[in-house]
């Protein structure tokens, strides 16, 4: 929605700028397009009878949006937009980054035992181990990776106009990241991988209250692919967890953590992830406010 | 008609498939394979939360059982109606004070969970151990539990009670 919003103001720019020479939204207060009488008391009845007067000028166009806090505020040579709303948005973001780098436990990401070399792309992060011939992938991504549970929270909060206190308050830096996971173990030679899809059950994510009874993570999909494509193959069978005899499961468990995933790993991954997720989030904020303030 | 298996700590490195068969074994020997059951293995941490809350113990412990039915007559299966009721209720392993025993006592993990897991099974069904006449009857009945596993898998595990006696 907030790319279709600035298209309709961009155009509503672009309208204004070709039917004039000053390319300059008229302000309300020019005496000569409005009586003394009507421009202050009703502004917007102003803008529409200018919108539907033909005008003194048959060259004269009247601008879509004439009020003066969408005017834009040159601050620089730019040729850009630069609204009071971005300069406040830029003051807003600058507050904004200041108290995330606050919370920020470190700059750099945990370390995962257990021999796991990591590898960042963006978003997607990928740890590799080799184990006695096996190499063993687990990647995953942190966008999306973040329970609603705690935008829920935060918001039946708000909502029943409950002050936060200070347990809640430190409730809410304690955010953290969930992502799915993608296991592959690889023999030597092998054309086909073992791939395991592994979650966070959400259930067990109850803030430390004490009554989860789910496992730590959990399996859902297991299936044979080919070893280095990128692509999921949809004709290999896919095995899906939420039917599967229990003691299979649990072997399959077993395997996993005969080969370092385990429930150990998966609270590091957590860790991981969560650093990994803040780390983004503050770059994303730096990137916003250096676009908003000058492109 | 089933286990539902949980392993919620991360201290104890568990053998789920191998947990799992030694409890299927012991529903088989005490004919309840027909009830479903819950398996939650914990830390330290959780278990003394779990026995200070429950039993107001504020101490670690080996096994916390909590049965679906609570006025079992010792040994009298449960005649459920519905089919929600064939539950026989949760039993709490204590996996890292297990753990510190077995190494402590030269003993192989997974065979003392199993014998805990069986004494935890007789709570469930009724079995006490506060009177010296209970301590005997669920000692009698562990016994006879063991030593039917013991055949079936060729291994040699004794009942809890038998070594909670040596030590009264």
């Amino acid at each position: 929605m907030l790319k279709s919003v600035v298209r309709v103001v961009g155009a509503a720019v672009r309208i204004s700028s070709a039917s004039t020479s000053t390319a300059r939204a008229m302000p309300l207060s020019c005496p000569t397009l409005c009586s003394p009488s009507s421009a202050t008391t009703r502004p917007f009845t102003r803008s529409l009878w200018m919108l539907n007067s033909k005008g003194a000028s048959s060259d004269y166009r009247p601008k879509l949006f004439s009020s003066k806090a969408l005017n834009p505020l040159v601050s620089c040579g730019c040729g850009a937009l630069h609204t009071e709303g971005d300069k406040a948005f830029g003051a807003f973001l600058s507050d904004e980054i200041k108290e995330e780098a606050k919370i920020q436990k470190s700059t750099t990401l945990p370390k995962m035992s257990g021999g796991w070399e990591l590898e960042m792309n963006g978003t997607e992060a990928k740890l590799t181990r080799n184990v006695a011939g096996e190499k063993i992938t687990v990647t995953f991504n942190v966008n999306n990776s973040i329970p609603p549970n705690f935008e829920e929270e935060e918001e039946a909060a708000a909502d029943q106009g409950q002050p936060k206190s200070a347990a809640a308050a430190e409730e809410e830096e304690d955010i953290v990241s969930t992502p799915n996971f993608v296991v592959e173990v690889t023999k030597q030679a092998a054309k086909h991988s073992l791939v395991f899809d592994c979650h966070f059950p959400e259930d067990e994510m109850s803030h430390g209250e004490g009554e989860e009874e789910s496992d730590i993570f959990a399996i859902r999909e297991v299936s044979f692919q080919p070893e280095g494509e990128t692509d999921w193959k949809e004709t290999s069978y896919t095995l899906s967890t939420d039917s599967l005899d229990w003691a299979l499961y649990d072997h399959l468990m077993d395997f996993l953590a005969d080969r370092g995933i385990d429930n150990t790993f998966a609270d590091e991954l957590m860790e991981l992830s969560t650093a990994a997720e803040h780390q983004a989030y503050i770059k994303f904020l730096e990137d916003l406010q250096g676009f908003v303030k000058c492109n | 008609m089933g286990v539902v298996l949980r392993n919620l700590q991360k201290v104890v490195p568990l053998r789920r498939a191998r947990l799992r068969k030694d409890v299927d074994t012991l529903r088989h020997i005490l004919g309840i394979h027909k009830f479903d059951l819950g398996i939650v293995c914990v830390d330290n941490h959780r278990i003394q939360q779990i026995n200070k809350i429950y039993r107001k113990k504020n101490v670690p412990t080996d096994v916390l059982s909590f049965p679906f039915y609570e006025d079992l007559r010792p040994g009298k299966l449960p005649c459920p109606l519905h089919r929600d009721e064939h539950n026989l209720g949760d039993i709490f392993l204590g996996v890292e004070f297990v753990m510190k025993q077995c190494k402590e006592d030269s003993l192989d993990l997974h065979g003392t969970l199993a014998v805990v897991t069986a004494h935890g099974i007789c709570h469930l069904l009724g079995y006490r151990h506060e009177t010296e006449e209970e301590w005997t009857e669920m000692l009698q009945k562990e016994s006879y539990i063991l030593s039917e596993y013991n055949r079936l898998t060729g291994r040699h595990l004794e009942p809890l009670m038998k070594r909670c006696s040596q030590e009264r």
